[in-house]
């Protein structure tokens, strides 16, 4: 029997689905309804990425919440990062953003903050879910519903003057750098030109950053789909380019070539300028590439790692006090100064700073991280049979030094292996790295052929 | 209105009402909203609109998200009365509309009004199916690439008024002072831009449109008239007064004289205005209205046609005639529509139908009013077992049977000088009882019913 298909979830990560036969405004009203009457009455900030169902979902949001007896600011289209940001600084009980991050545009999702801007910790999450399946919502009188305010400007100008305190801004707008950049008609197609030409006078070259229309490439900002603007940043002899995802919180990079870095050298990067001035260790996810810890060394700093998924890291990093963190493989970098999530404008603003700062080009400056190769792969999986392949893992390598944290990472004396089931699909991702491609084509080879004896 | 708000919630027909919080929810709101999205044949956009209770911006969000999630682009129209959203409906050729707002209800209770194209309310049939759609639950969503945006429709008031303006002659009656309770509701934004554009003189007593509360109960009765309106007449010199809901479909009216009027007798007064043009033709009325109606429409050769109570009723009955063989259709609560603007209750309209009769007559409205044989109508209402009902219709019937006998609604039974209606409410848990007589109240028939409806009780 074929699998049925149910392209919803509502889950730890709030609620996520394709908009119409799943996601319905009824299921996104309850849902707020629910998040209204669990942070409390009082301010609720939302905004949403562009997606073509972010304003019905936006309005049934909005309904929700004044049910719940919340006040609305309505904050139009933004990225999350910046959605977060303004929710942590508000005086609000919380946010909501409307959007599905990476997702292709028949989804979309509604991610929850809390009164400090941060996503929900586990135990917020599951006593908000609770709260959903019981459907006890607070329904606010005539009397007791607030109203809904509009407020298009403050977010994106304390976004920005928060990243420009932590960035040498004279030395970057002396450069005038002449950028390329792909907004994916996201939730950045305004502010990312408004932030590089106005704040740190760059000459823009922008494509994909038309609000009203619809994505023209994968949401996911990955080397594969990032064609345009490489071709973007070579006709126009940019000195880098940029792409975003839709709600603006993942960054890829191209340098002057147009060749699109790795994301793990990104991170990298952001990690070595972050680490430059200011004190504080380094926390990224199990899959994240072992550059890190060389660079945390050169820096004397302590490399911590946690299970995939933005917030175990932004969990762990207020719990050690560390100066960033981020996750390699999806372009993800978050700088805690700024705020406690990923965030696409301070890894912008930190190269720019460090091309400005070494006067070297970006394809020089990637040339200089530690040099790793890495083999990312996913193969369909059925959940339960994880078990077997992680004990013949084990018993492939044995006196490997092992980490059980999220499935099972290896590590060699030549490199690592991870492999893990995803939380969404019914896949198994393997990552494998070493010191040369062969060595990591290697390991991930070897995956493979265990993964089909057992 | 005094009953337990968490069992407020009533869909039927008419729509969804109810004591927003306990009663009328969001969940609701968007379900409902949603059905009609599913429900609407024509193309085009659904406007919205609604009256300034504070929930209304709460029930808009959710009505904009059902319709936008079916694929129907929403022109809002903010606070406005129901008529003019059923102009604008019309005006712009949209597929249907939706009125969010409780009229006469407290500032407690919030309802939606669905409209079909053209701005008419549904037919009897076309409600029961949205109700079948609501109950099933399964609408018809876009997907990702057609869900509907929403846009914002400011000054809708002025086509409208142009459409008033073509009716009336408004620079005629710029003479009147006229004072108007807007208990609090759309009715001041339409009078505020009348004065500015044509000079017009209405004075406004409770014209700001806040929403939480409001000055009183919007009821367009004689007794609500009675509470600031009335009494501002004398001293004020007005030369009327007129009190509307808070959506504006209804009117209710105070003479110069500072009586506060019955809401009975709006209805015929505009027939007694509007039957002399259009001679011979019907007045479409329910059975609870007064009988003051058929003397009136007799006077000018009109006939009288009488429904069962409840728009739904009316709208029926429109819709099975022609216009031109309707003169005008209303209840005895100061709901009154014109052949012109067939299909729509309109307040404004109605007064500004007196006020001409006034200019055209040249008689002061207590004049008019004195014109008119005394009738005395008693309403009043018992709390209901519904099982009883048959039971109790049974026993009145058998106890009057010297009257002419109506069972299309309830009973009515009418003798030469007295009538009375019980029948159970559409929107409430009683039994209605409405007695009238010419000349002095039925007192004695009305405590005889109101006895033995509550006697009923205890079968």
């Amino acid at each position: 029997m074929p699998r049925r298909e149910h392209l919803l979830k509502i889950g730890v990560s709030g609620v996520r689905g394709v908009v119409g036969e799943f996601l319905t405004p009824a299921l996104a009203c309850a849902f707020a309804q629910a998040f209204g009457t669990y942070v409390g009455v009082g301010r609720v900030v939302v905004g949403r990425d562009t997606r073509s169902s972010g304003p019905m979902l936006q309005h049934a949001v909005t309904c929700g919440l004044l049910a719940s007896g919340c006040e609305v600011v309505n904050l139009g289209i933004l990225p999350t990062p910046t959605i977060q940001m303004f929710a942590g600084s508000s005086c609000a009980q919380g946010g909501i953003a409307i959007t599905a991050s990476h997702n292709p545009p028949e989804y979309n999702a509604l991610k929850l903050f809390n009164a400090r801007g941060l996503f929900f910790n586990q135990y917020e999450r599951e006593e908000l879910i609770d709260l959903y399946h019981q459907s006890e919502f607070r329904n606010a009188a005539n009397g007791e519903i607030r109203k809904v305010a509009d407020d298009f400007e403050s977010p994106a100008r304390l976004h920005i003057s928060r990243i420009l305190k932590h960035v040498d801004v004279e030395r970057i707008r002396r450069r005038r750098f002449r950028v390329a950049i792909d907004c994916v008609n996201g939730a950045g197609s305004t502010m990312t030109p408004a932030f590089l030409r106005d704040e740190l006078n760059c000459e823009v070259h922008a494509i994909s950053i038309d609000p009203e229309k619809p994505f023209p490439r994968e949401a996911e900002p990955r080397p594969d789909t990032l064609g345009d603007l490489s071709t973007l940043v070579s006709a126009t002899k940019s000195s880098v380019g940029f792409a975003q995802d839709p709600d603006g919180d993942r960054l890829a990079v191209a340098d002057e070539t147009g060749r699109i870095l790795d994301n793990d050298d990104v991170l990298a990067l952001a990690v070595d300028v972050a680490l430059r001035r200011s004190s504080g260790d380094v926390v990224v996810n199990l899959t994240t590439s072992s550059a890190i810890d060389d660079i945390a060394a050169s820096h004397g700093r302590a490399v911590y790692r946690t299970p995939v998924g933005e917030a175990n890291v932004v969990e762990t990093i207020q719990a050690v006090n560390a100066a960033i963190g981020g996750e390699g493989a999806n372009g993800g970098i978050v700088f805690p100064a700024v705020h406690l999530c990923r965030d696409s404008y301070t890894g912008m603003a930190f190269l720019l700073d460090r091309m400005a700062e070494t006067g070297e080009s970006m394809s020089t400056l990637a040339a200089r991280l530690p040099r790793y190769s890495r083999k990312l792969g996913k193969v369909a999986y059925e959940h339960g049979r994880l078990g077997a392949l992680m004990q013949a893992l084990e018993g492939h390598f044995p006196g490997a030094r092992l980490d059980r944290l999220d499935g099972l990472k290896i590590m060699l004396p030549q490199g690592w292996i991870h492999v893990r089931s995803s939380n969404t699909e019914p896949i198994l991702r393997i990552a494998a790295e070493a010191r040369s491609a062969a060595e990591a084509e290697e390991l991930h080879g070897r995956v493979l052929k265990l993964l089909g004896e057992c | 209105m005094n009953r337990d708000a968490t069992k407020s919630l009533r869909i039927s027909h008419v729509g969804l009402r109810g004591v927003v919080g306990p009663g009328l929810t969001a969940a609701r709101v968007i379900d409902f909203a949603s059905a009609f999205g599913t429900f609407l044949d024509a193309p085009g956009a659904v406007v919205t609109g609604r009256d300034p209770r504070a929930s209304g911006v709460m029930i808009r969000e959710g009505v904009a998200a059902g319709l936008m999630a079916c694929g129907r682009d929403v022109i809002d129209l903010g606070v406005v009365s129901t008529p003019v959203i059923q102009h604008t409906i019309r005006r712009m050729g949209a597929a249907g509309g939706v009125s969010i707002g409780a009229s006469h209800n407290t500032a407690a209770w919030n309802a939606l009004k669905f409209f079909g194209p053209a701005g008419v309310y549904l037919s009897t049939a076309e409600a029961g199916e949205l109700l079948d759609i609501y109950h099933l639950r399964k609408f018809d969503f876009a997907d990702w690439r057609g869900i509907g945006r929403l846009h914002i429709e400011t000054g809708t008031i002025d086509p409208y008024l142009d459409e008033l303006a073509a009716m009336f002659d408004i620079a005629a009656i710029r003479g009147f002072c006229v004072v108007v309770d807007c208990c609090n509701g759309t009715s001041s934004h339409i009078l505020n831009r009348m004065n500015r554009r044509f000079g017009t003189h209405f004075i406004l007593i409770n014209a700001k449109t806040e929403g939480v509360e409001f000055a009183h109960g919007p009821a367009t009765t004689r007794d609500t008239v009675g509470l600031q309106l009335a009494p501002l007449m004398v001293p004020l010199g007005a030369d009327a007064g007129f009190l509307f809901d808070v959506d504006s479909d209804r009117v209710a009216l105070a003479s110069e004289d500072g009586t506060a009027v019955s809401e009975e007798l709006v209805l015929p007064l505009i027939a007694d205005y509007l039957l002399p043009r259009h001679e011979g033709k019907l007045v479409i009325t329910n059975l609870s209205s007064t009988a003051l109606l058929e003397e009136v429409a007799a006077r000018h050769g009109g006939r009288v046609l009488r429904v069962p109570v409840g728009r739904q009723s009316a709208m029926d009955a429109l819709a099975t005639y022609r216009p031109e063989q309707i003169a005008l259709a209303g209840e005895g609560t100061g709901a009154v529509m014109m052949p012109q603007f067939r299909f729509i209750y309109d307040g404004i309209a109605s007064m500004l139908a007196i006020l001409s009769m006034m200019k055209e007559r040249g008689a002061r409205l207590s004049e008019i009013l004195k014109s008119y044989p005394r009738y005395s109508i008693i309403k009043g209402e018992v709390p209901l077992l519904s099982r009883q009902i048959p039971a109790l219709l049974a026993a009145i019937r058998e106890r009057y049977r010297d009257g002419q006998v109506n069972a299309t609604d309830g009973l009515r039974v009418d003798w030469p000088d007295r009538w009375f209606h019980v029948r159970v409410s559409q929107t409430e848990p009683v039994v209605r009882i409405i007695c009238e007589r010419r000349g002095d109240p039925p007192r004695e028939l009305y405590n005889e019913l109101v006895e033995q409806c509550l006697a009923a009780n205890t079968y």
